[in-house]
This record gives C-alpha cells, sequence and structure tokens, in this order.
C-alpha cells in the first residue's frame, strides 16, 4: 500500500470518486480497444494498492456475490452446450416452417422464437446465438436480412425483462433485493408482455414494406438435418424443460438461481461427453472468461464507492426526486438506468444501482418495488436505445461519419431511438399501474 | 454496348424486360452482378462486441456457415440470372452494395448500369421521397456511365392530370 497513513475523508472520497470515473470513462471509450474487464481490473486493483479499499473488504464482496458469477458460467454453458445439440437451428428451421411462405409470419415467429429464448436462456442466447442462425436461415430464403436481424438483437433485451433468468442483470439485483415470484411476475413479466407486444407492432410498421413477400422453404434444409445427433437432442430438450421447471421453483422457493443453471450445465455437459459431442475445451471456448473479470472489478469498484458513502447519496437524490411516490420511484428508476446503461454498460449500472438502492429500503414497500422494478426495467432494455453499446460508441461513429467513414451501426441507432423511449414509456407506466394494485 | 444488369435475388423478370427495350438497338454484352452485403456480418460482430465475447474467427463454425450461406445463395441468384441472359458475364462482389456496384461497373467498362429503384418485396413500388433505395440512389450519384433506372411499366395512371 502506498498510503500509510491515516487519509482525510473528504480525500479519500475525491481519491475514490477519481480512480471510479477514469475507470467508467475508459469503459465507455475503450481506447486503444482495450478490454473492459482489463480497464475494470486495473480501477480495482489502483483502488487496492492505494490502500482505498482493503482487500479483505474486496474479497469479501466478491464472495458476497456468488450467485452472479455462477449464474454467468451456468447459463453460459447452458447456451453453448444446447447450441452444440442443434437445438436453436432445429427451432429456427420450425419457425420458417410454421411460417407457411409468408415473410411477415416467419417475421413474428422470430420475434416469438426469440422470446422463448431469452426467457429461458437469457438474453445472451438470443443475441449472439440465434442470431446469426437467423442471418444464415433468412440468407438462404432471399428475404431482406435486416428486419430479421434487428428483431433478434431487439428482442434478445425486450423479453429479458420477464423471469430472473432472462438477463444475468436480473441476478445482480435480485440477489440483493429479492422480489417473490409473484410481485416478480407482475411488476415484470406482465409489463414484459406490454413491451415484447408494443416491439412486435413498432418493428411490424417500420419494416411493413419488407415483410409483403413469400419465400420458398425448399431453399432450407429440414428441420432433422439440424440435429447431429438424435438422441444427445432430446436429451438436451428434456434437460432443458427440466431446468425451466426448475427455475420457476427455484424463484418461488428464493432458492440460489445460479445452482439450477449449474446443475443443468453439468447434466448437459455429461450428455455431451458420454455421446462423444462435446468437449471440456470445446466448451471453454465459448464461455466469455472476460465477463468475470469485468463484474469483479465493477464490484470491487462500486464497494469502494460505497465506503465513501457516495452511493447512498445517490440514492437518497433517487429517491428525493421520486417525490416518495410509486409513480416518480418507477418514472426515475427507469429513466436513469436506461440512460446510465448507454453511458457506462448495463453490468456498471446495474453494481452501481444495487448499491444505492439500499437507501429506500425504509420506504414505503411500494417506492422499493417501483424502484427495484424500474431498474430491473431500464437495465434490460436500455441497452436497446444505442444498440452499438454505449453513447460514447455513437458519438465516435459521428465523428468518422464526418471523416466519410462508413457507419453503418448508426443506421441501427436510428431504429433504436425511434422505438426504445416508447418501450421504456409502455413498460413503465405498466409497472407503474400494476404496483396499485 | 455493354449493360451492367444490377440483381437482388427477386428482380430478374423486371431486369430482362428493361433489358428487352436495349436488345433491339445492337448486340449487347450482358454483364450480371451481385453484391454480397458485409453489413449485417459487421452489426453480428458489434452485437457480440457489446456483450463482451470474442469476435468470432474465421475458423468459428458459425461464421464458416455464414459465409457458405452467403456464397451459395449468390452463387444461386447468379445462375438465376444466366437462365434470363444466357451468355452473360457474371461478376460477384463482397462489400458495400452501392460501392461495389459503381466499382464493378468502372473496372468492366460498363456503357450502361440497369438497376431496380428498390428491392421489391411484395409491395407496390413505392413513389415519392422513398422511391428510390439508398444503393440505387448512390449509383445514381456515383456511377461512371449513364445509368437505366427499370420502374415498374405502370399505364393506367396515363394521362396524369396536367
Amino acid at each position: 500500500m502506498f498510503f500509510l497513513f491515516h487519509l482525510p475523508v473528504l480525500t479519500k472520497t475525491l481519491l475514490t470518486s477519481l480512480v471510479a470515473i477514469l475507470t467508467l470513462i475508459g469503459i465507455m471509450t475503450r481506447p486503444f480497444q482495450w478490454n473492459e474487464a482489463l480497464i475494470a481490473l486495473a480501477g480495482a486493483a489502483l483502488l487496492l494498492v492505494s490502500g482505498l479499499l482493503s482487500p479483505l473488504d474486496a474479497i469479501s464482496t466478491l464472495l458476497h456475490e456468488w450467485n452472479t458469477f455462477f449464474f454467468f458460467l451456468g447459463m453460459m454453458s447452458l447456451s453453448a452446450l444446447a447450441e452444440e445439440a442443434g437445438l436453436f437451428d432445429w427451432l429456427a428451421v420450425q419457425a420458417a416452417r410454421l411460417a407457411r411462405n409468408s415473410a411477415s409470419l416467419l417475421y413474428l415467429n422470430i420475434f416469438l422464437l426469440g422470446s422463448l429464448i431469452s426467457m429461458v436462456l437469457s438474453n445472451d442466447a438470443t443475441a449472439l446465438i440465434l442470431t446469426p442462425i437467423v442471418y444464415v436461415l433468412i440468407t438462404k430464403l432471399r428475404l431482406p436480412v435486416i428486419p430479421f436481424l434487428f428483431a433478434c438483437t431487439f428482442i434478445a433485451d425486450t423479453a429479458s425483462i420477464l423471469l430472473p433468468v432472462s438477463n444475468p442483470i436480473n441476478i445482480i439485483i435480485t440477489s440483493h433485493f429479492p422480489l417473490d415470484l409473484f410481485t416478480f411476475l407482475r411488476l415484470l413479466f406482465i409489463p414484459g408482455l406490454v413491451v415484447i407486444g408494443i416491439n412486435i407492432g413498432a418493428f411490424f410498421v417500420l419494416y411493413r414494406r419488407k415483410l409483403h413477400g413469400r419465400f420458398d422453404i425448399k431453399r432450407l434444409t429440414s428441420a432433422e438435418e439440424s440435429i447431429r445427433h438424435p438422441a444427445y437432442f432430446r436429451y438436451t430438450c428434456i434437460v432443458l424443460m427440466l431446468v425451466a421447471i426448475a427455475y420457476v421453483i427455484a424463484s418461488a422457493t428464493q432458492l440460489p438461481l445460479s445452482l439450477v443453471a449449474l446443475s443443468g450445465a453439468f447434466l448437459l455437459l455429461i450428455g455431451a461427453l458420454f455421446w462423444k459431442r462435446a468437449a471440456f475445451k470445446q466448451l471453454e471456448g465459448h464461455i466469455s472468461w472476460s465477463i468475470f473479470g469485468f463484474i469483479a472489478g465493477m464490484f470491487i469498484i462500486v464497494q469502494a464507492v460505497e465506503t465513501t458513502g457516495l452511493t447512498t447519496q445517490f440514492g437518497q437524490l433517487l429517491l428525493h426526486l421520486s417525490g416518495n411516490t410509486g409513480f416518480g420511484a418507477v418514472m426515475v428508476g427507469t429513466v436513469g438506468s436506461a440512460i446510465g446503461t448507454n453511458l457506462i454498460n448495463n453490468v456498471p449500472m446495474a453494481v452501481v444501482l444495487t448499491s444505492a438502492l439500499h437507501t429506500v429500503q425504509h420506504a414505503p414497500l411500494a417506492i422499493q418495488h417501483g424502484f427495484i422494478a424500474a431498474s430491473i426495467f431500464g437495465c434490460d432494455l436500455g441497452p436497446n436505445l444505442t444498440t452499438v453499446g454505449s453513447l460514447a460508441t455513437v458519438l465516435w461513429l459521428l465523428i468518422l461519419r464526418q471523416r466519410g467513414v462508413n457507419v453503418s451501426g448508426l443506421d441501427y441507432f436510428k431504429v433504436g431511438i425511434i422505438v426504445t423511449p416508447l418501450l421504456l414509456l409502455a413498460g413503465a407506466l405498466t409497472i407503474w399501474l400494476l404496483l396499485l394494485i | 454496348m455493354k449493360v451492367l444488369c444490377c440483381l437482388d435475388g427477386v428482380n430478374n423478370e423486371q431486369i430482362s424486360e428493361a433489358a428487352a427495350m436495349l436488345a433491339a438497338a445492337e448486340p449487347l454484352t450482358y454483364g450480371l452482378v451481385y453484391v454480397i452485403d458485409v453489413g449485417p456480418r459487421g452489426e453480428i460482430e458489434r452485437t457480440r462486441e457489446r456483450f463482451m465475447r470474442r469476435p468470432s474467427g474465421p475458423l468459428s463454425p458459425r461464421h464458416s456457415q455464414m459465409q457458405q450461406a452467403e456464397q451459395a445463395s449468390a452463387h444461386d441468384i447468379l445462375n438465376e440470372g444466366l437462365r434470363y441472359f444466357p451468355g452473360a458475364e457474371t461478376l460477384q462482389r463482397e462489400g458495400r452494395p452501392e460501392r461495389e456496384i459503381v466499382n464493378c461497373a468502372a473496372e468492366w467498362n460498363a456503357d450502361v448500369i440497369l438497376i431496380l429503384p428498390r428491392a421489391e418485396y411484395g409491395d407496390k413500388p413505392a413513389i415519392g421521397p422513398k422511391s428510390v433505395g439508398h444503393v440505387a440512389r448512390f449509383v445514381l450519384d456515383h456511377a461512371p456511365c449513364p445509368v437505366l433506372l427499370a420502374r415498374p411499366v405502370t399505364r393506367e395512371q396515363f394521362p396524369m392530370p396536367r
């Protein structure tokens, strides 16, 4: 440690804030294309080395968040092994077959499929696994790619508020502020259905000219050809159904959801090894280990900021801005988390909110629930606003456009900026109305 | 005269009808160009970045699958074009469609580019400001030769009110 003497509180607060702000700026701007995880860990290391946070506090914080880390591991493993079984390919072909050669019906089916996958396997699975599969499907069918690509990217996040397991952000927040299953379904599942409906409707309006056509299903391979090993496929389907049921039971009984995710992943791995469908090394390649570093770094940094009392003040500010009403709590929570998500990425925003919301624990229950539900809602849907990751990236793309460089990311931003505020408003109003019940 | 016909997978009939008008003039050399648009793949990679995943390298199975689908589709589209334009030269490109078309026209020394205003997926043709899509607009603005914008034949609306 560099500081061997006691620091005045103000100095400690300023130094901690400076490290946190520099880390967040680094995450937003990613200088020299540095990995976000490295930036977050560097910030955490600086806090530890300078004595602004004790190693014991850092370790205690990380151990306290074991549910989040294990959930990420279980979720990524489940998706990777389900992909290996050909489940996503099979589902995509089935969606095409059920569309009866109609482009608009296929579009609806892709939205519904994306919603189902997000709900049970999380938004990562829809955005990262389903999207390229749909791209291949649409390319073969000679349909316009952009509407379908965008459908997958959007519905991944829109549908991720349906269940606690639909987005790792939900786990981060509900690990600290558990909502019983009935409350979660009331305040988030129902608004989730509303925003999914609006999302689908808005996209049908935006892309109506491109969805009139028909396609020739003969251009696709049969659904059975997506299944490389029938026995492993059937086994995977059974395990995933059991996992889905276990998720509901665990949510109802407040058991850690990460244990369900890990157990499901373990069962699938046993099957994959038994039928020689995958090896450890293959699975390891599908897991993004940098996410763990990123989250760990953020937890440590926010813990350090929390010890200065800044997050408590932030929480009090949120409470003050809400006017101590349920409506205010929902609106402030939604807008604040959506904007913050686009400024600094949804994981750090969720961690910051988790710290700040400890302040509202003494507020009336409706206000507490309003803030919790709105934070989950805003952090889950917020990324759809910019679609390219953050406002910093959008600003950079604008600069590139002025220099005549290709900036196709901005075209996607135009859709996000139209549709997402609509979804945020409709969802927030629905949450508020359901709070009154 | 060399006529460059721009295919998009759904416009073979319209392009051949438009080309028939030129056929009466003199023996024509046809080139059929199809551009694999790399924009969507770029968006998929950006999504991976947003979720903090490594870029899917050229060896990844999904990446190969996407490329194979693109190549197969391009091959089929050009072969279908050859049924309408037997003996035409096929030109497959990859990149941003608008830029690849004008570059191809320059490299191939096209005398005329034949293009539809926008891809039509079953809807009736647009009129007004959105009647010409961004690809056709770019080609109109930057082509190295005259551009024949093939509109669908609609004689029913004539005579127009004067």
